[in-house]
């Protein structure tokens, strides 16, 4: 790291010693691996990343799995289905083991409820489950910041879709406040991962929170819709790969 | 799973009912103000049609949802020997998109009621509640500030309690007895077997009113 960004990077991780956890939801970005073009996803990438993360002083915590799955309207009439939501998406997230999230990404909706509602879905029998996604992996303590590192993975295989980072910044749950120290701190981490020569990069695209009536005060729905989009393009990227290899 | 008993108290007799209940129960009264939105599937959803209620309370400084789904009754000689309904429920709290994340997936509007009026929540033997209520329709979509009684002049109260499948009989047999304690007020039975207003209804309320329920019914 040049020296400038040690000094940087030495503030950022230092910035609070006693790490005060925001008071409310602390605010999280998630980045998904983007191969380069030719190139695939691989464990070996996966080791790679998560021993940059342990060369700039994270500190390995345990682990983590969030869920996502794909619901599928259970219809009389296939011919209709234009009628019903394109993307129905049910996540389940480790900071809230209680809770379970439906996000409809073309109608701009997410909902936050209980656990319960996922059998209250079994019992009404109008959507079911069609895939099921698992992203899991290792976390990581670093200053006021905490790092998940994981595989994306279909939940009845170990077939690596993708991998995907999550980077918590526990002091502050304001989206704009934060945007800074988040944007310095993956200037930080780019510049330590490049030097690993991986055939890709991460890669975060903010959603339009406002689109889904969420406000700039973080909260568990924020992250909700943040996997749903990262897992649309994930989907998307291994879709442009195959249509290069076809 | 719950069990639930129901039945009607002509509105002149609730004060002596909520007189019966604050000693019965122990407990203070709650407030109760529940808009409720029935929806059902659309016809090409699913291979049956399928029922859920969104429930807002509208008590609370800000309305909070509950998503509802009230299934079968208990089957066979052993249910319909016992004078409570048994049958499955499931609660969930939802953010306040529910009613668009419904609409979204295909549901639609089959009516939609307010209720108000109080409860007990308590603890006999099993937790139950109580909830002493006018059901009210809605002139207009939604329009909660302008509903009318469906019945006038009559009330619905009902009993429920959480049960399982290990537990449901001495649930049901706890509820049957605390139904018991009512019976002058107003005979409670399962949804739907119509019992009407008792006769010793004026002469129990009086009695409750005039000592404030110290009298022994």
């Amino acid at each position: 790291m040049s020296v400038v960004y040690c000094h940087i990077f030495r503030r950022l991780i230092s910035y609070n010693p006693y790490r005060k956890k925001s008071t409310t939801m602390p605010l999280k970005r998630v980045f998904f691996w983007q191969p380069n073009a030719g190139s695939t996803v691989n464990s070996q990438i996966l080791n790679e990343v998560s021993q940059c993360v342990e060369s700039i002083n994270g500190v390995k915590e345990g682990r983590w799995k969030a869920t996502l799955t794909f619901y599928k309207p259970m219809l009389r009439d296939q011919a209709l289905s234009a009628e019903f939501p394109r993307e129905f998406i049910g996540i389940s997230l480790p900071e809230q083991p209680n809770k379970y999230y439906f996000v409809l990404r073309f109608n701009k909706i997410v909902l936050e409820s209980d656990s319960s509602i996922q059998l209250i879905m079994e019992k009404l029998q109008s959507y079911k489950s069609r895939v099921a996604l698992n992203f899991e992996g290792f976390q990581y303590q670093l200053g006021d910041f905490q790092l998940r590192v994981g595989k994306v993975v279909p939940s009845h295989s170990e077939n690596l879709r993708g991998i995907v980072m999550e980077v918590e910044y526990l002091p502050i749950s304001s989206l704009e406040k934060s945007k800074q120290i988040m944007e310095e701190f993956f200037d930080i981490w780019q510049d330590a991962i490049s030097k690993r020569s991986l055939p890709g990069r991460f890669i975060h695209i903010e959603p339009d929170f406002s689109d889904y009536g969420l406000a700039d005060h973080y909260t568990s729905q924020h992250t909700a819709v943040q996997y749903t989009h990262v897992t649309s393009q994930l989907i998307a990227s291994v879709q442009a790969v195959q249509t290069g290899r076809n | 799973m719950e069990c639930v008993v129901q039945g009607i108290i002509e509105t002149q007799y609730v004060e002596a009912l909520e007189i019966l209940l604050q000693g019965l129960c122990g407990v203070n009264r709650e407030r109760l103000r529940v808009h409720e939105i029935c929806l059902k599937s659309g016809p090409n959803l699913g291979f049956v049609t399928s029922e859920v209620r969104l429930l807002c309370d509208l008590e609370q400084s800000e309305p909070t949802w509950t998503v509802k789904h009230v299934g079968g009754a208990m089957r066979g000689a052993g249910a319909e020997q016992i004078s409570v309904l048994v049958r499955s429920m499931v609660e969930s709290k939802a953010s306040k998109n529910v009613l668009r994340l419904f609409y979204s997936l295909g549901y639609k509007l089959d009516h939609e009621l307010l209720r108000v009026g109080f409860t007990f929540h308590f603890e006999r033997a099993a937790q139950m509640t109580v909830t002493v209520s006018s059901v009210n329709k809605m002139l207009k979509l939604h329009a909660t500030d302008e509903a009318v009684p469906v019945t006038p002049g009559i009330q619905m109260v009902e009993v429920t309690a959480p049960a399982t499948s290990e537990n449901y009989n001495e649930v049901v047999a706890s509820v049957s007895s605390f139904c018991e304690y009512l019976a002058p007020l107003l005979h409670l039975s399962k949804p739907g077997v119509s019992t009407g207003v008792v006769p010793t209804a004026a002469a129990a309320a009086a009695s409750l009113m005039s000592d404030g329920g110290g009298t022994t019914l």
